[in-house]
């Protein structure tokens, strides 16, 4: 954060930091061209928000202590700090009353309003969101395909709880590749589409298979990863070879 | 009265200094970080969007079964509200010992060396932070990850071959990400899932999440995947799902599957585990921690077989 001296139209300097008062922080700037000073006062919360950062103010004159910020804000008795930025609040802003009448729920028609206590759900309801971010007057389970019978059939014989996510792969498959209709075929060719736009020859995918299952999909993220780096979109078996090549380096 | 002037072109004929210093003690910090995690070779986070799958029976178990294979390991225990690794491998009551260096962690079986917030509580004592804005979920936030930046950057951890975090349940908008993030040189994250479909669901989200931020996922690993009955023997499935479906959209290899070991889990609640390596669940482990560390080699994995 930084002052400018608008009069002077330059920034002002840090000078140094106080403590007016319990839990807040005068931080004092001056501009160096006209002198002229100015104190921002932190309220507690304020304060607190910067010490969990870790930092001083002006600068470290000594080296931090292991978990310091961890040790320092640990709370050792129960009600340690707490109500200090209620009494804050209550004195600044309220004059005196207390806070939380300011926050009581309100009854009657506004309590029926939202159908409960908590504040979210009402700003939820009005952008017409339920949970899921799926709008409760939208298209959901609809699709811009046409599905055919067989590819339908397959992706329904799929568990409930991955369905969603290939139906979603593969028709940003078919978007991509300007399809109307999702046929087996589409389904198939999906597996195959990388996301780095890359295809595999039949070759290629055979000298694939030499790598233990566990650690091959690690290996074609690496493979294609080669292949794009070169500027290559079917992965022959001399990218394979040029790969091989890079990691015996390693050995 | 000052006249009204345009700040944004005073703005561009000023040079931005730090004077208050904040911005040099928050790049301090990050090399701080790196700095002490430079001498760990393999970083891993264990993570799941989902809660009581098992993420720290199984980070702690992969913990001793690398050790078991020899490694140098270390294990952070980033579960900040529920920090149960050091009363799992008998360190409850312990501490980190500070000297001016860094927090010396405590070791723990096979030479394990163990950072946790249960190291700052005392018996059945919650984390509560005091200040006035002990309450505010944004200050919260805030805080907890200056907490975990401390783990990172104060534990001495000396040379490791691996170091396993125990990250927090949560998907997306809550931390394990952006935890896994903060760390330097992240070798991977391992899931840890049960074959139930609601945890699936949670998992892919996670993944999805990870993957979103960079991190490379290595594998899956099911746990809970089925009981033996300690009584007649018998097996039995736990949950109905399919991880190797899920395996399968996510592109990524089931590690292995581990079952739901009521004798084992009770070593571990009594603060002494079970560390014979001959034990069958234990085999698992073991299988599970060596497909990782093929893994972490799969280059040269690449070079030999390709």
């Amino acid at each position: 954060m930084k002052f400018v001296c608008l009069n002077c139209e330059t920034y002002m300097n840090f000078e140094k930091v106080e403590k007016p008062g319990e839990g807040s922080l005068g931080v004092f700037f001056g501009c160096p061209s006209c002198g002229a000073k100015f104190s921002m006062v932190t309220n507690p919360g304020e304060t607190q928000m910067v010490s969990s950062l870790g930092v001083k103010l002006g600068g470290r004159t000594a080296a931090a202590e292991p978990f310091e910020m961890t040790r320092g804000t640990l709370k050792d008795e129960a009600l340690a700090g707490s109500g200090q930025m209620a009494a804050y609040l209550n004195e600044k802003i309220h004059g005196g009353q207390p806070v939380a009448s300011s926050a009581a729920p309100t009854s009657g028609k506004e309590g029926e309003k939202t159908g409960s206590g908590c504040p979210f759900s009402a700003i939820v309801a009005e952008m017409g969101l339920t949970t899921g971010g799926k709008s409760t007057s939208g298209t959901t389970g609809t699709s811009e395909f046409s599905w055919s019978s067989d590819a339908k059939e397959k992706l329904d014989r799929l568990p409930a709880f991955v369905k969603p996510m290939v139906q979603s792969s593969v028709e940003a498959y078919a978007r991509k590749q300007g399809y109307k209709t999702i046929t087996l075929q589409v389904m198939d060719d999906s597996k195959n589409d990388s996301s780095n736009g890359v295809t595999w020859s039949r070759e290629a995918e055979q000298r694939l298979e030499n790598i233990p299952d566990f650690i091959r999909p690690m290996a074609r993220k690496e493979i294609e990863r080669v292949a794009k780096e070169r500027g290559v979109a079917i992965i022959t078996a001399q990218v394979m070879d040029e790969t091989k090549e890079k990691f015996l380096k390693f050995m | 009265m000052v006249p009204d002037k345009d700040l944004k072109t005073i703005l561009g004929k000023l040079r931005y200094s730090d004077d208050a210093k904040v911005v040099q003690q928050i790049t301090e910090q990050t090399k701080n970080v790196h700095a002490r995690m430079a001498g760990i070779k393999h970083k891993l986070v264990v993570m799941s969007g989902k809660g009581g799958v098992g993420k720290s029976m199984t980070t702690v178990n992969l913990a001793l079964a690398f050790a078991r294979q020899g490694a140098k390991v270390g294990l952070l225990d980033v579960d900040l509200n529920g920090p149960c690794v050091p009363r799992m491998l008998g360190l409850h009551g312990q501490s980190l010992q500070m000297t001016p260096e860094g927090a010396i962690p405590p070791i723990g079986p096979l030479g394990i060396k163990v950072a946790s917030m249960d190291f700052f509580l005392d018996e059945a004592s919650p984390v509560r932070w005091k200040g006035p804005m002990d309450v505010s979920p944004v200050w919260l936030g805030l805080m907890e990850m200056n907490v975990i930046r401390e783990f990172l950057a104060d534990v001495i951890w000396g040379e490791l071959d691996v170091l396993l975090a125990d990250l927090p349940p949560g998907a997306a908008a809550d931390k394990p990400p952006v935890i896994a993030g903060f760390i330097p040189d992240l070798a991977g994250a391992i899931v840890v899932t049960t074959p139930s479909e609601v945890a699936s669901d949670v998992v892919q989200k996670s993944v999805t999440y990870a993957r979103d931020m960079g991190i490379k996922v290595l594998g899956i690993v099911e746990n809970m995947s089925e009981y033996r009955c300690p009584s007649c023997g018998e097996q039995n499935e736990l949950f109905e799902g399919n991880t190797d479906a899920m395996c399968e959209v996510l592109d990524l290899p089931l590690l292995g599957r581990i079952p739901f070991d009521r004798k084992l889990a009770r070593t571990f609640d009594k603060g002494a585990p079970l560390l014979d390596e001959t034990y069958p669940t234990i085999q698992r482990y073991q299988e599970i921690a060596g497909r990782i560390r093929t893994l972490l080699d799969y280059k040269k994995v690449l070079a030999d077989k390709l």
